[in-house]
């Protein structure tokens, strides 16, 4: 938790988050004065989900999401909560790069998308070409801007060429320089009423959308992909989509477990906001279902490793997915129930 | 096992949610060991392309920008995207014979799109 200074003097809080988008939309929130968390964000927003989409690569690896489509969370949250935003892309980056410098002088912190690998501040580890990451800009400074990274402990400074390029990163899936900022927020917002909304459409994301590829019928699609990857591409590819796979659930600021961790800490507060004993229940099996998503990527891990060969082997991986599939269906179901009870 | 150790040291923790006594939900700093693993794979792979791309062009089986394409950690179908060059015209420009041939017009893309200069894309580092 580091204070920093706004363009117009004032101070603003910056707070360490487990996730990108749903630690800048916290963030917008809490700076307009409404005080909300980082995981009741991410419920709100409705930003549990799964997605395997073969046919979209990021550095030759199939993408396996764990979360809504980038730039959902913050649209869903703002729109159930009552707050008035407003969102911008540009085709020009001289004339993107001019709006956020007009729109930091009046005082306003702005959130923007960029490309992960061209943000300068990023260590080895993080400079991949992922054009999702969302980043705070706070104000300028002489040579640059200062920005607010949620992910990260400290506010950074960025150069405003590279901060230029990262918003309008060539290539395909270009942000075209995203840009989003609050006008103002509702001073007494329906917390239940978006908190209900939110957990519903998680729901029926996770269990009725009717394509193989996504909720919890595309963890089944995917773990038998996995059982069976070692016969059909070999073992050293199958580890190396194995590897893509364990970044998905562990690395990109998930919060741990594929956000299994994060939606049980919403469930936990939403638990205490309806004095509602069946939701607590429910965000303890969240946590034992994000123990064993962990346990999954601990197993994949010790594959990739080749530990213990005879024990830990792609069918094994898989079946902990189907596990997890398993779990989580009967979780959403459960949590459908749950819901239709509560009242606003 | 270096490695893994060695890229986590960079003072950039991220943070994970876990239980504290009580049963609350906190911001703690501690990764799981897969993720050190899958990290250190993927970019040992990394270092690995370039170095193997920049052998390459040394040897004179591929052009120069065969080896900032693998620096920036893009493909040819990406790097084509992001140039406005035909993909098939990219895998050409690979050769060195053809590289060797390209008008600076479409130099000045490529060098754009990859942010290096134009004398470094006709050229790689001799480590």
């Amino acid at each position: 938790m580091t204070t920093e200074r706004k363009a117009n003097g004032k101070p603003f809080v910056h707070h360490h988050a487990a996730h990108c988008e749903s630690g800048v939309t916290s963030a917008l929130l809490r700076d307009k004065g409404m005080d909300i968390s980082e995981p009741m964000v991410f419920g709100i927003g409705s930003g549990i989900f799964f997605g395997y989409l073969p046919f979209m690569k990021l550095t030759g690896l199939p993408i396996s999401t764990f979360r809504a489509a980038p730039r959902s969370i913050f649209r869903k949250t703002a729109k159930r909560l009552g707050a008035k935003f407003v969102t911008k892309t540009f085709r020009n980056p001289q004339k993107g790069m001019d709006e956020l410098k007009q729109v930091l002088k009046t005082g306003q912190i702005v959130g923007m998308t960029t490309n992960m690998y061209w943000l300068p501040y990023m260590s080895e580890r993080f400079r991949w070409n992922f054009l999702g990451h969302n980043i705070i800009a706070l104000r300028e400074t002489e040579d640059g801007f200062r920005i607010s990274d949620p992910t990260y402990e400290h506010p950074m400074d960025c150069p405003a060429a590279d901060l230029e390029r990262a918003r309008f990163a060539p290539g395909p899936a270009n942000p075209h320089g995203y840009m989003y900022y609050l006008k103002s927020v509702n001073p007494r917002p329906d917390l239940r009423g978006a908190c209900i909304q939110g957990m519903r459409s998680s729901c029926f994301m996770m269990l009725n959308i009717p394509m193989p590829i996504f909720g919890v019928r595309g963890m089944r699609f995917l773990a038998k992909k996995v059982i069976k990857s070692p016969d059909k591409l070999g073992f050293d590819e199958a580890c190396r989509q194995l590897v893509g796979l364990i970044r998905w659930v562990e690395e990109v600021g998930t919060g741990g477990g594929g956000f299994r961790y994060m939606y049980a800490a919403f469930l936990q507060e939403a638990a205490q906001l309806f004095g509602s004993g069946e939701l607590a229940d429910l965000s303890k099996e969240m946590h034992a279902i994000g123990d064993s998503w962990r346990a999954f990527s601990v197993t994949a891990a010790r594959i990739v490793k080749q530990r213990i060969k005879e024990e830990e082997t792609f069918a094994k991986a898989g079946g902990l997915m189907l596990i997890c599939a398993g779990r989580e269906e009967n979780f959403f179901e459960n949590l459908n129930k749950v819901v239709r009870k509560l009242k606003t | 096992m270096e490695l893994e150790k060695e890229i986590f040291k960079d003072g950039m923790p991220k943070g994970y949610y876990t239980q504290n006594d009580n049963g609350k939900y906190v911001l703690e700093t501690n990764h799981c060991w897969s993720e050190e693993v899958c990290v250190a794979v993927i970019v040992s792979e990394v270092r690995a392309n370039i170095e193997k791309a920049r052998k390459e062009v040394l040897s004179g089986l591929k052009s120069p920008l065969y080896y900032h394409m693998e620096v920036r950690q893009m493909d040819p179908k990406f790097l084509a995207k992001a140039a406005g060059i035909a993909v098939f015209r990219v895998k050409r420009h690979m050769r060195p014979e053809i590289f060797a041939k390209l008008k600076p017009s479409v130099l000045e893309r490529y060098a754009a799109v990859l942010a290096v200069s134009l004398e470094e894309l006709k050229t790689v580092p001799n480590r």
